[in-house]
């Protein structure tokens, strides 16, 4: 029993971060028609500026509960770094999907290098955010507090992100942009405005994530195109475009690949690949994906 | 208000367009006809800005419209609704008109302009909470125009209004536009089918092979048994 809590616990906080950066994915290609390889290196990106952020904090003496709020707004501030690389691909977006691939793959291997440059080539950890939250009894498990808080705030992103695209105005005209950019702009709505919202929206989605994770693990030159490989299992199981599939697909990842951890390790990208492919056989437009779209 | 003068516009390297010339007056209502392919939806997307101009000048008060992006068009005043419609099917009926009350608020509030466009189309009212994938073709088709007018526009282009509806409902499409005219506001719509253009147009031009054949009184066209052979098909010829 308290295996499987475990397991559940586990899983849901990879899912957590994973729906972060899997919605920026899907925000970024339901409104600009864009696949962004470099969704991947947002979340580094976020992953290396919060150990950054924090050590900050820690030579400013701030209490180590309030390093949490400082890796969210790390990532939200570093997000910002989506404005100008909109810039670069506004170029390509009535072209072919092949050179929109290229060029997002592009930034991935120069954000490599980036990295290598101002954070050095072996892995940066921050154990100290982690223990300063303490640990709590869940179910009889003993699980990290900052776990749950991780959830939680994913969570609320979620909601917060879906009541911003159905409620409010702005979203609206989003996804009016996003099912169709020709009409939107005959009815006044200055499209590449829009696009650089959402593109540094989606930039921001994966830059928090990567903040909130570090802490639990460690910020490396690999963790972008691990997770790169993670959201396209992501986003193939939910579908491509959808906010749900967003959050359906980070779950069934998360958790396969949480139970595979536990059970057999070495098939942990395995597990997760194999409901890749049953989906692409049974379902292939994935569970939330608009038929043939 | 409208002015078209010597536009040229080219599509892949084929000129679609040839020098035309058009002009619409606060109020007015006219009626570009020409059969398919003859360059009308081409005329509509070249004053919207979709489509660049080869040459020539399109000006809406005065003001060039030809290096404006689109949506600086429609901001201006030019209320647009397409050939195919284009409701949005992510948005629910109600949406759709609030919309461009959002993108182009004026000094008028948007339940005045809403409450506008239900008295144009009062059909609305049944389907508001519907989802743009859920109407019919008659019914999508009030939506745009009702869409474009709640851009609070000086002028519409409403490109083929009756293309493709049940007979049963282009009266009301009919009736609706000719409420939108009354409303002081230009009007500017195409149509292939001679015998739907509603006999209230002030003025129309008839469009073929891209260059401007006829400019003139529906009556006048009547009379002319060039322009009847070539907007009246082989239906009639009216002598």
């Amino acid at each position: 029993m308290t295996e499987l809590v475990d397991v559940v616990l586990g899983g849901t906080f990879h899912a957590a971060v994973l729906f972060l950066v899997a919605a920026g994915l899907q925000l970024v290609f339901g409104v600009q028609k864009i696949v962004n390889l470099a969704c991947g290196s947002f979340y580094a990106l976020g992953a290396y500026f919060g150990i950054t952020a924090v050590g900050l904090a820690i030579k400013l003496g701030m209490p180590p509960v309030l390093f949490l709020p400082v890796l969210v707004v790390a990532g939200l501030v570093i997000g910002l770094v989506g404005l100008p690389i909109e810039r670069v691909l506004r170029t390509i977006y009535r072209r072919d999907e092949s050179y929109q691939l290229l060029i997002t793959f592009g930034f991935l291997l120069m954000f490599q290098d980036v990295f290598r440059y101002l954070w050095g080539a072996t892995p940066r950890t921050m154990d100290n955010v982690y223990l300063a939250y303490g640990s709590a009894q869940f179910l009889g498990v003993r699980v990290p507090t900052y776990n749950l808080l991780v959830i939680a705030a994913s969570l609320a992103i979620a909601v917060g992100l879906g009541l911003f695209l159905e409620r409010t105005k702005i979203g609206r005209i989003v996804r009016a942009t996003a099912e169709n950019r020709d009409m939107a702009e005959g009815l006044g709505v200055n499209a590449s405005k829009i696009f650089a919202l959402v593109f540094t929206v989606g930039c921001m989605l994966g830059t928090v994530g990567g903040a909130l994770v570090v802490p639990s693990s460690a910020a490396s030159l690999d963790m972008a195109v691990e997770l790169v490989v993670e959201s396209f299992a992501v986003v193939v199981i939910g579908g491509l475009g959808s906010m749900r599939g967003a959050l359906v697909g980070a779950l069934v990842v998360g958790l396969m690949r949480a139970a595979a951890i536990s059970l057999v390790p070495e098939m942990e990208m395995l597990s997760v690949y194999l409901v890749v492919v049953l989906v692409l056989i049974v379902r292939p437009a994935g569970l939330f994906g608009k038929a043939a779209a | 208000m409208l002015d078209l003068s010597n536009l040229k516009v080219d599509i892949e390297g084929s000129r679609i367009l040839n020098g035309i010339g058009l002009s619409v007056a606060a109020g007015e209502l006219v009626c570009l006809v020409g059969r398919n392919g003859a360059g009308k939806t081409t005329t509509f997307r070249s004053i919207m800005g979709y489509r660049r101009a080869r040459s020539g000048s399109i000006s809406f008060e005065g003001a060039d419209l030809t290096k404006l992006p689109t949506w600086r068009i429609a901001q201006r005043g030019i209320g647009f609704s397409p050939e195919e419609s284009e409701v949005y099917t992510d948005l629910t009926v109600a949406e759709n008109l609030e919309l461009s009350t959002w993108t182009r608020p004026t000094g008028r509030a948007a339940t005045a302009r809403i409450e506008e466009a239900y008295t144009v189309f009062p059909k609305l009212r049944q389907y508001l909470a519907r989802g743009g994938g859920q109407l019919s073709g008659g019914e999508r088709k009030m939506v745009s125009i009702a869409r474009a007018l709640t851009l609070d526009p000086k002028l519409l282009l409403l490109d083929e209004p009756f293309e493709g509806l049940s007979p049963a409902i282009i009266p009301l499409i009919a009736e609706g536009i000719g409420s939108i005219r009354a409303m002081g506001k230009g009007v500017l719509m195409a149509e292939s089918n001679v015998h739907h253009i509603p006999d209230y147009v002030d003025r129309i031009y008839v469009l073929e092979r891209g260059e401007m054949m006829f400019s003139g009184t529906l009556a006048q066209a009547h009379r002319d048994r060039d322009v009847m052979r070539v907007i009246a098909g082989q239906i009639e010829v009216v002598s």
